[in-house]
């Protein structure tokens, strides 16, 4: 028998039964609305956060001191880093939330001391006025770059440059406004103050530098640039312990397994409604070759072979399982386009996706169903024609 | 051509044994028209299906055109059922989804006839049994005669060299049963073997051959004489 005539015969007894097969697909739909939802959710995520590491610069290195005692280098002393052949900027980064004030709005905001280097370390880029130069801090100067929400709290939609604004009742002048980051997902940069490193150093009372943006030549000397700022740490703070170095490829192989290992197991969690799904099909296979016993043994006498009535059967299942996997995949795009577009997400349904949700509930009907067809096919002619 | 050779089937209900049949042997030539006929229970149907291959014997040597398929596979007898046998049932047995045409059409499927060759086959076969403006009727559409007679051409329809009809006008009134009949006839003149059950004397009588089966056993057989 062909293939063609097999898959016609399954279509017409999945659509005599119209409401038992929607029943029976449900399973299916559930499970691979569950896993595309869940994967593309997830991929959609990792993604996004890929691209703002990325955004960062293939060259940064990001040390985080965690010294107990009172750490000993200053800004000079890390801006003689420089001078290695792999190194091409250092920014340190004092950094404290704190509470603004200007007019009669008030907020608070992450209030971080930097250097003038610090801008084209981090490809900070400006929407208006300047970033802060060398004299800025040399001079202590009160002048401030500030975030486009913080912005938008303190000074409304106008522009804010050459304003006033109160930071724990210090004056700074705004200078610079930061262009909008979109959605940040490692830590809003939009609601931000930055002033000069020696005003900060000041304001918040400490020497302390907890955190230095460290950019090297190139990509190639991103390795040797790490071994010199290692060394340099190690020798000012004397522990491997109070010091950590991450480089964006550390990172973002961080970011992957991490992303990876919860694909697997939302993934699997997800497919365990699909192997319940199995089951179901499963079980209303079997119903089906109990309730048809008499027309396999019709079929049988009039020639039917174990190949065509096992066929039969598989391909009910298959089909029953394919369509809901289709229809599940129907309403997971559906669904992801909403969550993408509520949550401000881009969770889209990518082909492999796509294809290993389809693939997976074809297995699992040829998996359950195959148990039922071959019950079916090895059914006696005799004693299914004698079934009532 | 028919050979059986002590052919022998007991079915068990619980301990006590039901000699179905009980040592069969028997030729049937090519081109026969034999009816069998005997007391209710005595066997008939059992050796029908054991000959038309949806059964087996426990016992006994059976050769259909000098095969000897005693030993055939379930798989094996499934080849044997679809080119060589057409059977007909005292219920009809047509599946109640699918239209007449359908029904016809679905030993030729099997076959792997493709599509474009069934569609002739099918319609020569129902206007042969009279029913070329019921194609599209389903079973429950049609009258106990017609159906008998969907299930005839569906018999006929992958011209089989032999037809085997269990109590084919069991079901049915008079006049359906002699149109049943009168086209089961005309196939065997046409050259198909022929084997049918029956409880109606005047069908018997028309046979070339009568088999009377009691208790398992073949009492009498009128075309004897014909045995090589
Ligand atoms: N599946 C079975 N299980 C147990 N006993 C069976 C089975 N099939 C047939 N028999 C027994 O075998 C014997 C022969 O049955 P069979 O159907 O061949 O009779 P028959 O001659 O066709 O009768 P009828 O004229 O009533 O159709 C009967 O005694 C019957 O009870
Ligand atoms: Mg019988």
């Amino acid at each position: 028998m062909k293939f063609s005539q097999a898959l016609k015969m399954a279509f017409m007894s999945l659509k005599s039964n119209r409401m038992r097969s929607f029943l029976t697909m449900l399973g299916i739909i559930i499970g691979v609305l569950a896993v595309t939802m869940l994967i593309s959710t997830v991929q959609g995520a990792t993604s996004e956060v890929t691209e703002q590491i990325q955004s960062l610069g293939s060259n940064l290195l990001i040390v985080n001191v965690m010294s107990p005692k009172e750490t000993y280098y200053t800004v000079e002393d890390l801006e003689a880093l420089e001078s290695r052949d792999s190194i091409a900027g250092v920014a340190p980064v004092v950094s404290r939330s704190a509470s603004l004030k200007a007019g009669a709005n008030t907020t608070t905001a992450s209030v971080e001391g930097v250097t003038a280097k610090y801008g084209r370390i981090r490809n900070l880029s400006l929407s208006a006025g300047r970033f802060l130069c060398d004299i800025d801090v040399t001079a202590r100067s009160a002048n401030a770059v500030i975030g486009s929400e913080t912005a938008e709290t303190l000074f409304g939609t106008g522009d804010c440059i050459g304003n006033t604004l109160y930071i724990e009742g210090r004056a700074f002048t705004v200078v610079g406004l930061l262009t909008e980051t979109k959605n940040s997902m490692i830590g809003s940069s939009d609601n931000v103050v930055i002033i000069p490193i020696t005003t900060a150093q000041r304001l918040m009372q400490s020497k302390e530098i907890p955190m230095i943006y460290i950019s090297a030549e190139t990509a190639d000397s991103v390795e040797e640039a790490q071994v010199a700022v290692d060394r340099f740490f190690l020798r000012e703070l004397g522990d491997e312990d109070y010091f950590t170095i991450l480089s964006q490829a550390a990172v973002l192989s961080l970011l992957d397994e991490v992303m990876g290992t919860m694909t697997i197991l939302l993934g699997s969690i997800a497919g365990i409604s699909l192997l319940v799904g199995g089951i179901g099909i499963m079980n209303i296979m079997l119903v089906s070759v109990s309730e048809r016993t008499r027309e396999i043994g019709i079929r049988k006498a009039i020639g039917a072979q174990r190949a065509d009535i096992l066929t039969q059967f598989l391909i009910e299942a298959v089909v029953l399982s394919l369509t809901g996997g289709l229809i599940g995949l129907a309403l997971g795009a559906l669904g992801l386009s909403l969550i993408s577009t509520a949550f401000d997400l881009t969770a889209r349904l990518t082909v492999s996706t796509a294809a290993l949700a389809l693939g997976f509930s074809a297995v699992v009907g040829i998996v359950f169903g195959s148990y039922p067809a071959n019950k079916a096919a090895r059914l006696r002619p005799i004693d299914a024609l004698r079934y009532e | 051509m028919i050979e059986m050779l002590g052919i022998r089937k007991t079915y068990w209900m619980g301990d006590n044994p039901v000699h179905a049949l009980n040592g069969v042997s028997l030729t049937v030539g090519d081109h026969e028209f034999v009816a069998i006929v005997g007391p209710s229970g005595s066997g008939k149907s059992t050796l029908m299906n054991i000959i038309g291959c949806l059964d087996t014997a426990d016992e006994g040597v059976y050769r259909l055109d000098g095969q000897d398929i005693s030993d055939y596979s379930e798989r094996d007898l499934g080849v044997v059922r679809s080119r060589k046998i057409g059977f007909i049932f005292q219920q009809f047995n047509l599946l109640m989804k699918l239209t007449a045409y359908e029904n016809v059409e679905l030993p030729l499927i099997y076959q792997g006839l493709p599509a474009g060759d069934r569609k002739g086959r099918v319609t020569e076969a129902l206007e042969r049994v009279g029913l070329g403006d019921r194609m599209d009727h389903r079973p429950n559409q049609l009258s106990g005669g017609q159906q008998q007679r969907v299930a005839t051409a569906r018999a006929l329809v992958t011209r089989p060299s032999l037809i085997l009809a269990d109590e084919p006008t069991g079901n049915l009134d008079s006049q359906s049963g002699t149109e049943i009949m009168a086209l089961l006839e005309s196939l065997y003149l046409e050259g198909n073997g022929l084997l049918l059950i029956t409880h109606d004397r005047d069908i018997a009588a028309r046979a070339g051959r009568r088999l009377h089966i009691v208790d398992g056993v073949i009492e009498s057989d009128s075309g004897e004489g014909e045995r090589v």
